[in-house]
């Protein structure tokens, strides 16, 4: 099979790859204060990427995420105090934890469609957090700090927490782009779109939601997993926080469901809202819930939904069959 | 050693009729609406704090409360719909799904800045407290009334279903809202009607339940999930298998609680994922 459509077109590779240099390369020009809050940025970026992946391109809203930022974080903690490693090693196997615990719930999770999918990983997120409470060897309600993290440098982690944070930010954006670009990808949006239509094309509607899904808990999981190494501390009521859900769903409602750039301009929005805006305290959680709901009504394709409808496009992910005949 | 069971038994179909009665609203708005209320659980808190708010107002009873609380939260779940849901109700569930997330973001935090973040119950005075002694089984009265109120209002609703005109038209609108327009029915009063009377009734649970237990500003997110698996349970669109699936629940925590105490919702929780994965239908079976 010929694919119409290059996976990643060359002034693409361009601006990722200088973003990419001009990011890793952070520590030699960014101010080490400042490396913490783009870390924790990136962190939560890569969170609403991978929550728009399944929301946006599959149309499986969960709000159980906070789910694999939880089991991704305690993996970490869990197998780096015991076993000695270096956080930064336990990233990976973080992601493999969350992987490992979607592909176990897809069976039972697919059967539900719309709303019960949402709602059914929320009661899984709860179960978790309530279990992962009651556990000594976890800390129970307390939760436990990074031991580990008191061998290395100071400077050396706070740059280590930031590589990855980096990594993980691009890979997001990369993967999302080469999975709806290609062949699975245009499964994805057309289950979207009518899945049982999709099915009498011949597309196998639930092998494509499971790699949605997978991927989108492999970053969630890496994600949450990070944030929490950069704070050396978790705790279930934290880290299991339906408040996770809620920031990933601003940060995608406001800049743009499904689109690689809406979570990119909604993170902005969102991180600046919160400077001005975190003394308030409850004001603040308050207008972040009314702003969610009236953004679905007022503009339901956020920020980046608006400009793109008056030709503004930087990833293009649309196909175009004129031009796929060319080729 | 058969008392205790028989009494968790018991108290556990007590409980479960509250979490029936929660279950209910939010199966009865999806059913009629197709919109999944994700504030449900904001709005039984709410309803709960009004009658905390009007306790001292109350010179009698406080079962009076119940009423006066349903009327005025048939009013908040009828503005919902009619200047909220109203703009997005059609094939497609997430925006709804979506608003009424923001929503309930949204609330949980205004009843922090209005009421506090401290757990409160409404006070029911003696009535707390007096029980009765069946064949060996402390019943509290307070419990066997709530109950007593819950399977009303089901019966209650199921006769105003089925034998009413509005009732009729509710179905018909849930049925075909494009047809019931050909014989003069507006679909978006009989959705705010449907919404109002939805909320209402958990809003009696709500009230209901704060005299049992005490309740926080977040405790909206534990009722939601509750009724959501109540709805599953019994059946999406099933009035009586809510009942069942709060029976269920209500058993499966009280029998949960008397071997691990700090449990919480665990193991309804857990009960909810093993029917989800030996019948994912529910218990009645029906497919929707």
């Amino acid at each position: 099979m010929r694919y119409s459509f290059r996976l990643l077109r060359p002034p693409e590779v361009v601006v990722l790859a200088v973003a990419a240099a001009a990011l890793f390369l952070g520590p030699a020009w960014i101010d080490i204060g400042y490396l913490r809050l783009i870390a924790e940025i990136l962190f939560v970026f890569t969170m609403a990427q991978m929550w728009n992946l399944l929301a946006g391109y599959v149309g499986l809203v969960s709000f159980g995420h906070q789910a694999f930022v939880g089991i991704g974080a305690y993996t970490l903690f869990f197998v780096s105090n015991s076993l000695g490693l270096s956080p930064f090693v336990c990233v990976p196997l973080a992601g493999l934890g969350c992987v490992l615990t979607a592909a176990l719930l897809s069976p039972f999770f697919f059967r539900l469609r719309d709303a019960y999918f949402s709602i059914a990983m929320w009661v899984f997120a709860e179960v978790v957090r309530i279990i992962v409470s009651q556990s000594a060897a976890l800390g129970s309600v307390y939760g436990m700090p990074l031991k580990t993290a008191r061998q290395i440098d100071r400077i050396w982690f706070t740059w280590g927490c930031y590589w990855w944070s980096v990594g993980l930010a691009l890979a997001s954006v990369v993967v999302t782009i080469v999975l709806l670009r290609s062949r699975v990808g245009l499964g994805l949006i057309a289950i979207r779109e009518n899945d049982l239509a999709a099915k009498s094309l011949g597309i196998n509607v639930w092998s494509a939601k499971l790699v949605a899904f997978l991927i989108s808990s492999l970053g969630s999981g890496m994600a949450g997993a990070g944030f929490y190494m950069a704070s050396f501390h978790v705790d279930p009521g934290g880290a299991f926080d339906v408040n996770w859900v809620v920031i990933m769903l601003f940060i995608v409602l406001l800049g743009g469901l499904g689109t690689v750039e809406g979570p990119v301009v909604g993170t902005a929005v969102y991180f600046i809202l919160r400077g001005f805006l975190a003394d308030t305290g409850n004001w603040y959680l308050i207008g972040m819930g009314v702003v969610a709901a009236l953004s679905v009504i007022l503009a339901p394709k956020g920020i980046w939904g608006a400009l793109s409808h008056r030709g503004i496009e930087l990833v293009r992910l649309r196909r175009n069959p004129m031009l796929s005949q060319r080729r | 050693m058969t008392v205790t069971i028989v009494g968790l038994l018991v108290n556990g179909l007590f409980l479960g009729s509250l979490y029936g009665l929660i279950g209910l609203g939010l199966a009865f708005a999806f059913g009629v609406m197709r919109v999944v209320n994700v504030a449900h659980g904001e709005f039984v808190i709410l309803a709960a704090f009004i009658g905390v708010t009007l306790v001292p107002y109350n010179p009698a009873s406080p079962l009076l409360l119940v009423p006066v609380v349903a009327a005025i939260m048939f009013m908040v779940g009828w503005s919902l719909q009619a200047f909220l849901l109203d703009r997005v109700v059609g094939k497609d569930q997430m925006p709804a799904l979506l608003i009424t997330f923001g929503l309930s973001v949204a609330l949980r935090n205004v009843f922090v800045e209005i009421w506090g973040a401290d757990s409160k119950s409404i006070v029911v005075g003696a009535l707390k407290f007096s029980s009765i002694e069946v064949l060996g089984i402390r019943l509290g009265e307070l419990p066997m009334l709530t109950f007593a109120v819950a399977v009303a209002l089901f019966v209650g609703l199921q006769i105003l279903l089925s034998k009413t005109s509005l009732g009729r038209v509710i179905r018909a609108t849930a049925d075909d809202a494009e047809t019931v327009q050909l014989f003069g029915v507006g679909p978006r009063r009989i959705y705010a009607i449907s919404m109002g009377l939805a909320v209402s009734a958990s809003a009696v649970a709500g009230v209901l339940f704060a005299m049992r237990s005490s309740f926080n500003p977040f405790s909206g997110v534990e009722r939601l999930l509750i009724a959501f698996e109540v709805v599953i349970i019994g059946g999406v669109g099933s009035l009586w298998g809510a009942l069942l699936g709060g029976f269920v629940l209500g058993v499966s925590q009280l029998v949960g609680l008397y071997f691990a105490p700090n449990s919480g919702l665990l193991y309804p929780h857990l009960v909810f994922f093993a029917i989800l994965m030996f019948a994912p239908y529910g218990i009645s079976g029906q497919r929707q």
